[in-house]
């Protein structure tokens, strides 16, 4: 056997461990001809290559051979696995919109309980639907079945995603009045208002600031995450949202030190 | 959509398309199974992944259309070949004849 380096011998027993995996349930084939068949051809393909082999070069020679999992026989694949290969290589089909819609509707119709529960694997099945048409906007009709509880939760989760300070700032906002009033001689007439939404908008400001730097590094993590609704985001919009969070936070730091020296004096 | 639906029809047409070309490949001839992958290498809009060779070349095997031997190798562990038996030469003979008949069918349709 040719010397593989430690990095690509685990790359190699991860491989053969995975087909093994996938080789017991299967009654027709034998594991140990199929481990031979991977070994030999990973060492034809590594003829005269530099030793010991690099991960990457068997990386490569791997995935060319292909997935662990198509030493199976597709008869011998159990039923659910059939069903999802079916769904990926069948023509047009519908099912997991369907299913999504539908577990949504009994969500809606159920009790209050369930409707969160059923959203989400609604949510979860429309994931799956837009990952086996390749996660293509153009789902064409299917987006009326697929979408609905798609925009249910990205709103939910783009409400948290930008408003995240909020959450924390407001239970709180109610005992400040009271420390600040113990804290510092002010009067009635002190915009303590202003004060608060200052620091509300700060906290935002810079939560967006913070979000703007990180997605303008990782540009895909939007994308991933609402998916396909932002799909066309980029950089330019990192730095909008960037631009827009340093705006807020100077002008609320502004206020709140404006307002700090006008009205509070230390008691 | 087009291109799923240019996806999902290759693969259909590869499944039946790879067992005429390992077929085909191992006519009249015993090659063990890294030849005929690089045999088939040839072919890239048929052979996805290579791995998917070996699991049909083992189907064949069983249902009795190619038989083994194994074979000493100077470079290293004996190595298995593969060729026709009569029962795949016969068979072989009918899925070319159906397969010439398709294709001049089908190229008729397209000239037409």
């Amino acid at each position: 056997m040719v010397k593989l380096s430690d990095n690509a011998q685990k790359s190699l027993d991860e491989y053969l461990h995975q087909a093994r995996t996938y080789l017991r349930s299967a009654k027709s084939v034998d594991a140990g001809e199929v481990e031979q068949n991977i070994t030999e051809h990973i060492e034809n393909e590594l003829e005269g290559a530099a030793e010991p082999v690099s991960a990457d070069e068997l990386e490569t020679v791997l995935k060319k051979l292909g997935s662990p999992q198509q030493w199976v026989p597709e008869e011998e694949l159990p039923w659910w696995r059939k069903f999802i290969l079916r769904l990926r290589t069948g023509p047009e089909d519908w099912r997991l919109a369907y299913l999504s819609f539908g577990l949504l509707v009994v969500g809606f119709m159920l009790s209050r309980l369930s409707l969160p529960l059923l959203t989400l694997a609604s949510f979860v099945v429309s994931r799956a639907a837009l990952s086996a048409n390749n996660y293509r906007i153009e789902v064409k009709a299917q987006k009326w079945l697929i979408y609905p509880s798609l925009i249910i939760v990205y709103l939910v989760l783009l409400c948290s995603f930008l408003g995240l300070p909020l959450l924390g700032l407001i239970p709180l906002a109610y005992d400040w009045e009271h420390i600040i009033r113990a804290s510092y001689k002010i009067g009635d007439d002190t915009p303590y208002w202003l004060a608060a939404c200052s620091v509300f908008v700060a906290s935002i400001g810079l939560w967006w600031l913070i979000q703007g730097v990180v997605f303008l590094a990782r540009p895909n993590i939007p994308k991933v995450l609402f998916r396909p609704f932002a799909d066309g985001f980029n950089r330019r919009w990192a730095l909008v949202l960037l631009c827009v969070g340093f705006a807020l936070l100077v002008f609320s730091l502004a206020s709140l030190y404006w307002a700090y020296s006008r009205y509070f004096q230390p008691i | 959509m087009e291109n799923q639906f240019l996806d999902n029809w290759a693969t259909q047409l590869r499944k039946g398309m790879l067992e005429l070309c390992i077929l085909n490949a191992i006519k009249g001839t015993s090659l063990y199974g890294y030849d005929i992958v690089r045999k088939l290498r040839k072919l890239n809009a048929l052979v996805i992944s290579e791995g998917t060779i070996y699991p049909i070349l083992s189907r064949l095997k069983r249902e009795g259309f190619v038989q083994t031997t194994i074979r000493e190798s100077t470079e290293g562990p004996p190595r298995k070949y593969y060729e026709l038996t009569q029962k795949g030469e016969q068979t072989l003979s009918r899925m070319n004849d159906y397969w010439r008949d398709v294709k001049t069918g089908a190229d008729a349709l397209k000239g037409e």
